[in-house]
């Protein structure tokens, strides 16, 4: 892992670049009129981001984006599904962080050659159906294999997308990706078309158990 | 992409108007799809509140800018990211190739970045021997074809299926009648070789939080997050107008955004990059670097009135409703940016000689102001930097000759009523040799029927 | 800058008295529909006058970026109607001008007299409706097939979209869905002539989609120049091309 480092410290190009450039964006900004920050966003949500059921919420943005939940009501449960629902793929990659529980025993391979990956969120979004990776998980089953299952506690479902920023913040690792649909274009003439380049297909496997704390990503 | 040529903006809409009729058709129906998603998705959430507080965010940010450049440097070091500055194209040029060079870079994977367009880093890096693979599918259509983009979030929408069919068949051994589906996964499978063995990948940033050091990345793909998941190296090369001030102020900027460019509640994929790879996570880049660019941006900030344009979350939200840019999509334009925005940040960047004829490129029809999430005044932009080139002298003699005269005539009642009378007797249909200016009408529309009187002779001698 | 009815006093006979702005294109090109302006405010029992030093409201010369060449004509033009009760303009980009760019483009006590000025000023379909609280003009209309161009200034600075319409259908007419209605057609003053190429492609958008229809009408003579000019050179069947003053004045025919 690189140390930290100012690249322009003692190189005097680089320190001379960043003086001057700080330098002149003070001389721009001169005497204009300074705008203080607006404060905290409250404007008005979408109707679901309100309601009392966040689950339904997360559970039709995702869905409405192309990508698929199911629901259990207890880890047995999605064990059992799980353990069918894997028999389809020859290979399987598994997050790091993934509890045992939860991880099927299907022949392992490379994220890159596996037909299944399978995460577990750090968190989800109601209002925007988003699924929250962490780093730590691994990125390359979040991105490589075609079909992506991502656990997600219903503890762990926040209502907003602030609410889950807010949530990060303070521990956040070397990257976070928020995954709200299978990966989707449609730059070939304007047509809709899945799976170039992460996954086509994206499964949330939510865990409607209510009690325990939220899972910290380290735990297995 | 080659050195900017807004100079050529005219001659090159008159021929992809002339000699490519379907460019017009592809673009007109991709940038309607694109601004009726947007119209729905901000019906959803009344976007006026969101768009007055971006805008209030954006010009915070702005007017503290050398305070967050200073945090975010900061704080960015502390996550163990390299920071380099860079003043010119030049400067950001350099200290991507010393990254490339000090790591043996052969291959690259690259993210959609109108700034690596604007810096020409693509050139430059194949000039020095690597090879650099666009990632998102419609910058790797264009790169296959050898053009430049002409959307800003839609880079090939001015290129049907059968153009890709074509490219894909020549290019990747497509079969002929390949459906979409086909096509999109032959895409993938080269690709996925880039992302697998790529020594670098480069991206943009759409938003950098001084708080947390933070790059933000918006897309639909997945290919921003592979292009800085896989390669050992990561580049993100960051506009210095590019700063937001905390990480939860992302939640608005991320979601009005998404909406503004496809009308989506949010992009598929959004990648929070805080820094290289830790200990104990399984993967991720060992290097990450941040160029953090001015190139015309603090002499933009300087400008009075023309800063706010640095507010540009670059949604392309104003391409889509803009009725000039509509008829041609982004190439006339000449460089990275079209549309409003381009015609607006053109002088400001490039300065305002290099930038003609751009903020004549509009009819100032307004609609571009009604839809910009950060509320950039568009179309008070244009005439202001109309006004600058009539005083640089940057618009014909005759024209500024002519307007004088007009203004003294149009305070002289009686002369200008007598001129109006003579108007009548312009022959219209000669145009093109008497005046210039008659002549660019009558090329393409008969001329108006002059009234037999004028309505002041009309009133004088009484209205029944 | 949009005027409430509340706020507004309602037309009562016989004490309005209307200066009418014909502005430059109308002066040469629309003689008649500014006619028939006077005509159907006269109908509706409003006094109207002509001061005859008026000239050009500065518009082009302005959105090309002649500033100071805008600032005479603004100038003189407040000069012109300093007097008037009401201004009415048969132009919807014109009356733009008045009400939103003089106050901005001049400083001093010429700005207090422009946003004095911009208060009275009106477009007329907007006049007759907001001010006069117009609603039926008659029923000369009927059985007419219209498609409506809103012009941009008319839409985008004035905020005038219904009052055409509801003047339009009041008196029979059929307005027509029509989907690039609220595009702009190209005209944009000197733009049509500095990128004509581009122009022109704009208004085939708008021909393009154009709904077969008896009457395109619109409240901006520059509009309508270039929807006709740029229609008479296209093949095809072609409507008829009318300014909205003359097209309300038939209204009141029956």
């Amino acid at each position: 892992m690189s140390a930290p480092g100012r690249t322009s410290g003692g190189d005097a190009p680089m320190s001379g670049q960043r003086a001057r450039i700080l330098a002149r964006t003070s001389a721009a900004l001169g005497g204009r009129e300074r705008v203080p920050h607006p404060g905290d966003f409250t404007g008005p949500r979408p109707p679901d981001a309100r309601g009392s059921d966040r689950l339904r919420s997360f559970e039709e943005a995702l869905v409405a984006a192309g990508g698929e939940v199911v629901r259990f009501a207890s880890v047995e449960e999605a064990r059992r599904w799980l353990a069918d629902f894997a028999a389809a793929f020859e290979t399987i990659s598994v997050g790091a962080t993934v509890p045992a529980s939860l991880r099927p025993s299907r022949p392992a391979a490379m994220p890159r050659a596996a037909g299944l990956g399978v995460s577990i969120a750090r968190a989800a979004v109601a209002e925007t159906g988003s699924l929250v990776l962490d780093a730590r998980d691994g990125r390359r089953t979040q991105l490589l294999p075609p079909t992506h299952l991502v656990w997600i506690r219903a503890f762990d479902v926040h209502a907003t997308l602030r609410d889950a920023l807010l949530d990060l913040w303070g521990d956040l690792p070397s990257a976070v990706g928020f995954h709200s649909g299978p990966s989707k274009s449609a730059d070939i003439g304007q047509i809709l078309v899945r799976g170039v380049h992460g996954p086509g297909r994206l499964i949330a496997g939510l865990i409607v158990e209510d009690d325990g704390p939220r899972a910290a990503p380290s735990t297995p | 992409m080659s050195a900017p040529r807004p100079g050529g903006y005219r001659a090159a809409a008159r021929e992809v108007l002339r000699d490519r009729p379907e460019v017009r058709t592809s673009v007109l129906a991709a940038t309607h799809t694109f601004d009726e998603h947007r119209r729905a998705s901000w019906e959803e959430i009344d976007a006026d509140a969101w768009r007055d507080w971006m805008r209030d965010v954006k010009s915070h940010v702005l007017t503290h800018l050398d305070v967050y450049l200073e945090t975010a440097e900061a704080r960015l070091e502390a996550n163990g990211v390299r920071v380099h500055w860079a003043e010119t194209a030049g400067d950001a040029l350099a200290a991507l190739g010393a990254v490339a060079e000090a790591h043996g870079v052969r291959r690259a994977v690259k993210a959609k970045s109108m700034l690596s367009e604007e810096l020409g880093v693509n050139a430059f890096l194949e000039e020095r021997g690597v090879l650099v693979r666009e990632t998102d599918l419609g910058e790797y259509i264009i790169q296959l074809l050898g053009e430049p983009p002409s959307h800003i979030v839609g880079p090939a929408i001015h290129r049907s299926v059968d153009d890709c069919r074509h490219l894909f068949g020549e290019k990747l051994g497509t079969a002929p009648g390949a459906s979409p589906e086909d096509l999109a996964a032959a895409a993938r499978a080269a690709l996925r070789e880039d992302f697998l063995s790529a020594d670098l990948g480069i991206s943009g940033a759409n938003f950098l939080v001084a708080e947390t050091g933070t790059v933000a990345l918006i897309e639909n793909e997945g290919n921003i997050r592979l292009s800085t998941s896989m390669p050992r190296v990561h580049v993100a090369l960051v506009g210095i107008e590019k700063l937001i001030p905390r990480l939860e102020d992302l939640s608005a900027f991320l979601q009005l955004t998404a909406r503004a460019a496809t009308g989506q509640a949010i992009g598929t994929y959004v990648s929070l990059i805080q820094g290289p790879r830790r200990q104990g996570e399984p993967d991720g880049p060992e290097e990450v670097h941040v160029i953090l660019v001015d190139n015309g941006r603090t002499r933009l900030l300087a400008d009075e009135r023309a800063w706010e344009a640095l507010r540009c979350v670059r949604c392309g939200a104003c391409l889509n409703t803009c009725p000039v840019y509509r008829q041609t999509g982004g190439h006339p334009y000449g460089w990275a940016y079209s549309g409003p925005i381009g015609a607006v940040l053109a002088p400001g960047l490039l300065g305002l000689e290099e930038a003609m004829p751009l903020p004549f490129a509009s009819s100032l029809c307004g609609a571009c102001a009604e839809v910009c999430p950060v509320r950039i005044p568009l179309p008070e932009l244009l005439v202001y930097w109309r006004e600058r080139a009539v005083e640089a002298g940057l618009v014909p003699a005759a024209e500024r000759f002519g307007m004088k005269a007009y203004a003294a005539v149009a305070t002289k009642p009686r002369v200008f009523g007598a001129a109006a009378a003579l108007l009548r007797h312009v022959p219209w249909e000669l145009g093109g040799r008497a005046l210039p200016v008659l002549g660019s009408w009558t090329a393409q529309r008969t001329a108006p029927p002059a009234a037999p009187r004028t309505f002041r002779s009309i009133w004088r001698e009484g209205i029944e | 800058m949009r005027p409430c009815s509340a706020c507004c006093p309602k037309y009562r006979a016989p004490d309005v008295r209307v200066a009418l702005f014909a502005t430059c294109l109308g002066d040469a090109f629309f003689a008649d529909a500014c006619a028939d302006t006077v005509r159907l405010l006269r109908r509706l029992g409003v006094d109207v006058e002509f001061p005859e030093g008026q000239t050009c409201c500065g518009q082009p010369a302005f959105n090309a970026g002649h500033a100071s060449a805008a600032r005479r004509m603004a100038r003189h033009t407040l000069e012109v109607f300093a007097g008037a009760d009401w201004v009415v303009l048969p132009s919807g980009s014109c009356a733009g001008m008045l009400r939103a760019v003089f106050p901005e483009l001049l400083a001093g006590e010429d700005h207090e007299r422009a946003l004095d000025l911009a208060e009275r000023t009106f477009e007329l379909a907007q006049f007759l409706v907001q001010v006069m609280g117009v609603d039926r003009l008659g029923a000369g209309l009927a059985g007419t097939r219209v498609a409506y161009h809103h012009g941009c200034h008319a839409l985008r600075e004035l905020g005038v979209h219904d009052e055409p319409l509801a003047l339009l259908r009041g008196a029979g007419a059929e307005v027509v869905a029509w989907e690039a209605d609220r595009e702009c057609c190209g005209f944009g003053g000197l733009f049509s002539v500095k990128l004509p190429e581009v122009s022109c492609a704009m208004a085939d958008r708008k021909l393009d989609t154009l709904p077969e229809v008896d009457l395109v009408t619109s409240a901006d003579g520059g509009c309508l120049m270039q929807l006709s000019g740029r229609a008479g050179r296209r093949r095809g069947r072609v409507p008829a091309f009318r300014h909205l003053a003359s097209v309300l004045w038939e209204a009141t025919s029956a």
